[in-house]
């Protein structure tokens, strides 16, 4: 069955978009980040403007991560203060993140931007989540009873000025850490549609070595608010978001992730992540062929204006 | 908190409708300022109450009649929209041959080329249009060739006339500008927006005409001009035209009227939504 979406102009299955939905929640409900890394780059594959696909995506991680912090919040998985921090380095990072999109589609760049950013950061992830689980892997087959590791490693980065006390995440850390990671993330939320939770996360167990049990909390916590932002500035700025598209997304997302995280309980932690790294290598490498390859036509068309 | 539920809720329902509905349900909306005259709803039957166009009536210096009307007042996109045909018939007095030409309404265009940049492929170029017509169609009823061969040439344009005509915005070489007009009618053609075949107009009993407009789905909204020719030995014995509104309808024309008079206001209702549905679809999830 078809539907007409009213911004991205022009119909599309309605099972497409609820599929796409589902499978984005699936990994949202499995790996704890949001699917849009994923979402976004199908839905343009699927014909929908980038432009429309990326605005109307960040509506959909609203949802997305307003359920799951639902859960984290009452479990007590956020640490307030750094969400906070993350979410300042986030506003800043997503506002500055829309004028550069509104800037590179006036331009003609933003599809190649979006997609040599997609492919860079989804290799990178992809292969360090492979290399870290095949590692712990073979690590945990030779000797399954590892001695713990310190809490975590300290960096270079640790040695920065205004350190602050995280005690949720038992950290003695710079603020300016967070602060740039957030800013990072929302510069990513506002170019590339996505949560930014793939990166995130990561960033935030390996990077700023908080503990593994309030890092989703927190993560969804700054998601949340950043994403917000990007749906209210590409709405307000570019027009460019579209509700149908994005309701069609989250009833999917709502459906997919329950189930999710149902199949997550059931199969090793290990696996999943070596799994979830083949996917997004996969991702990648289709974004990669797409702009190697020579187009059906050299040409295309901006958007249309209509003088009054 | 109930009532933002049940508010959520018949807007799911209301979205649901708009979609099975196959028909659209209520004639199109005419933007302001179009001529009214045309969106009447048609009459059954050609040559009664048709848009008054001067040229339409058999006229005291002898112009023979063209009479024109088209099968459906406007075309409606709903949420269901899938792109029409619609049918466009009239009358005319004989001899003659008919053209038919459809116009959508002009706008700046712009059409960028991507080269290959060190194996990639990048946008390296880009050349702006004025007043390109969203919508082209022709449809005649002998090969337009012959037809045009003649005088009405200069007004009857092929597709490639017309947009040869069609402004740059910034003066550039005439090379890159074929190249780039060339550039314009592929993605329009595949878009559907140009069809690329002339329509046929079939002439029944040497006098009536007909033939099928095709619409795309993603067809641009305005006010589509559609004007019939008549003609006689290479000249245009005679002319008549009418608009053809094209708009989205009900739910649709709502959320995009909202989106682009009041964007941020329409950000937070979008915000809203999701926050609603994220909230709510996990919780009772979660109870499943």
């Amino acid at each position: 069955m078809e539907i007409y979406l009213p911004i991205a102009e022009q119909s599309i299955n309605i099972f497409v978009l609820l599929a796409l939905g589902g499978a984005a929640g699936l990994l949202a409900g499995m790996f704890g980040v949001g699917g849009g890394f994923l979402a976004t780059p199908l839905l343009i594959f699927a014909g929908i403007p980038p432009a429309v696909a990326v605005a109307s995506q960040a509506n959909q991680v609203i949802a997305n991560s307003v359920s799951s912090l639902q859960v984290q919040w009452r479990r007590g998985n956020v640490d307030l203060r750094m969400g906070l921090i993350l979410l300042a380095g986030g506003m800043v990072g997503s506002s500055a993140g829309v004028s550069l999109f509104t800037w590179l589609k006036r331009i003609g760049q933003i599809d190649f931007t979006i997609a040599v950013l997609y492919v860079v950061m989804l290799s990178a992830i992809g292969l360090l989540m492979l290399v870290e689980s095949s590692r712990t892997w073979f690590r945990r087959r030779r000797n399954p009873e590892a001695p713990r590791g310190k809490l975590h490693t300290h960096y270079m980065v640790h040695r920065l000025p205004f350190k602050m006390r995280f005690y949720k995440s038992k950290l003695y850390i710079s603020a300016l850490l967070p602060l740039g990671l957030g800013f990072v993330i929302g510069m990513l939320s506002a170019i590339l549609g996505v949560g930014g939770g793939f990166v995130l996360v990561p960033a935030m167990i390996y990077l700023l070595g908080m503990p593994t049990s309030v890092v989703i909390g927190t993560s969804n916590f700054q998601i949340l608010f950043v994403a917000a932002n990007v749906t209210f500035l590409q709405a307000a700025t570019n027009r460019t978001v579209d509700v149908v598209l994005a309701l069609l997304l989250i009833l999917g997302g709502v459906v997919g992730a329950p189930i999710g995280a149902r199949l997550a309980a059931r199969l090793p932690g290990v696996a999943l992540r070596g799994l979830m790294g083949l996917l997004v290598l996969a991702v990648a490498a289709e974004l990669l062929t797409d702009l190697l390859r020579t187009p059906a036509s050299p040409f295309s068309l901006g958007t249309r204006e209509v003088l009054p | 908190m109930k009532a933002l539920l049940l508010v959520g809720l018949a807007w799911l329902c209301a979205l649901a409708a708009e979609a099975m509905a196959q028909v659209p349900t209520e004639p199109p909306v005419a933007p302001r300022g179009a001529p009214t005259g045309g969106l009447l709803p048609a009459p059954p039957l050609a040559g009664q109450g048709v848009p008054a166009e001067p040229s339409a009536r058999p006229d005291e210096s002898g112009r023979p009649t063209l009479i024109m009307d088209l099968s459906s007042a406007g075309v409606s996109i709903t949420s269901a929209f899938q792109g029409e045909s619609l049918l466009v018939f009239g009358m005319f007095d004989p001899p003659g041959e008919i053209v038919v030409v459809v116009e959508g309404p002009p706008g700046r265009e712009t059409v960028m080329r991507k080269e290959r940049v060190l194996g990639l492929w990048l946008t390296t170029g880009r050349q702006v249009f004025e007043d390109v017509p969203s919508y082209y169609y022709l449809a005649a009823s002998q090969p337009l060739q012959r037809l045009l061969a003649g005088r009405a040439g200069g007004e009857i344009l092929s597709l490639e006339d017309r947009l040869s005509i069609i402004r740059p915005a910034r003066l550039a070489p005439p090379p890159r500008l074929a190249e780039f007009r060339g550039g314009l009618v592929e993605v329009k053609r595949q878009e559907g927006l140009y069809p690329a075949n002339i329509g046929q107009v079939t002439i029944q009993g040497g006098r009536l005409f007909r033939a099928d407009l095709p619409f795309p789905s993603r067809l641009p909204e305005g006010i589509y001009s559609v004007r019939a020719y008549l003609l006689r030995e290479g000249r245009i014995a005679a002319t008549v035209s009418r608009p053809l509104a094209v708009a989205k309808v009900g739910f649709n024309a709502e959320l995009a009227s909202w989106s682009r008079q009041d964007g941020a206001f329409y950000g937070l209702g979008a915000i809203a939504m999701a926050l609603l549905v994220g909230w709510f679809g996990g919780a009772v999830m979660r109870r499943l």
